[in-house]
């Protein structure tokens, strides 16, 4: 295991596949947020889309060699974190007042 | 050479729970079970950091993220109890099929972006770190290059911690 050099050796797989790999997975993340009713569940698909795009960072970076990719997505992991407590902060205290997280029914700032 | 083709293997099976799992938890109608597939696809998406040759990444991503981040989605719909939602009437079947060209044409720009890319093949050797020093160059890297981003960061967590205490918080009148 030591001694590898990961950026030097040779990729088993074609890089390309993960970035398909990884664009598939924000397009599904994005139809998900696009097409779900329930606010967790939108929620839910922007976490997958964050995902989609440390995929890609991480593929970057390992066809670059270089660890400014890795770094990236750790400052993502952290900030989806925050985002997360957040988010679900807001949703319990949505359903405390509404009674609902139907994103159809809350309509309070629509025209 | 046995050795790459068992990594293609690896690969074709992670992305295929990845891609069907993440599907699944698009057209789950339960917000648990919803949940619960993209734990899968977060698994599937740890299997290539470690291909990618980023294991660290690997466990923070199935510690935090299916961990912490998915547990706690799962908490608060069981607290809402928000399991089977009466299944609602398609009210906007426009807005269904738009968002669906949208989101196909999307992964069709874009994969088709990422094939066409140049791959940087002809660079030089950039600075490569063993996978043992991983850990360590992360940490280095965090208290130089990256110092102010963290400490940044920390606050955010600080300011999203009680900002979430604060939001969830009963008012007793």
């Amino acid at each position: 295991m030591t001694g590898t050099l990961p950026g030097v050796a040779p990729m088993a797989v074609p890089p390309a596949a993960y970035l398909v790999v990884g664009t598939l997975l924000f397009a599904i993340g994005l139809a998900g947020a696009l097409l779900k009713r329930n606010a967790l569940s939108i929620f839910l698909s922007i976490e997958l889309m964050m995902n989609a795009v440390n995929l890609l960072f991480l593929t970057y970076a390992r066809m670059r060699g270089d660890m400014a990719g890795q770094m990236i997505v750790f400052f993502v992991i952290a900030i989806a974190a925050a985002e997360a407590s957040v988010g679900l902060a807001i949703f319990v205290a949505l359903f405390r007042a509404r009674r609902t997280v139907d994103v159809d029914k809350i309509a309070l700032l629509k025209w | 050479m046995p050795a790459l083709s068992g990594d293609l293997v690896v690969f074709t099976i992670a992305s295929l729970l990845a891609i069907g799992f993440a599907l699944a938890m698009v057209v789950q109608k339960a917000p648990v079970r919803s949940v619960l597939s993209l734990v899968v696809t977060f698994f599937g998406l740890a299997i290539f950091s470690i291909q990618l040759a980023a294991p660290f990444v690997a466990v923070l991503q199935v510690f935090v993220y299916a961990g912490a981040i998915l547990v706690l989605f799962l908490f608060v719909i069981m607290l809402l109890n928000l399991g089977q939602e009466a299944a609602e009437e398609d009210r906007r079947p426009l807005q269904k099929w738009l968002g669906l060209v949208a989101a196909l044409a999307l992964g069709g720009v874009l994969s088709g972006a990422a094939l066409r890319a140049p791959t940087p093949k002809g660079m030089r050797p950039p600075a490569v770190v063993p996978l043992a020093d991983e850990i360590p160059t992360i940490g280095r890297l965090l208290f130089s290059d990256y110092l102010l981003a963290f400490e940044a960061l920390s606050f955010l967590l600080l300011v999203a911690a009680v900002g979430a205490l604060l939001l969830s918080k009963r008012r007793f009148e």
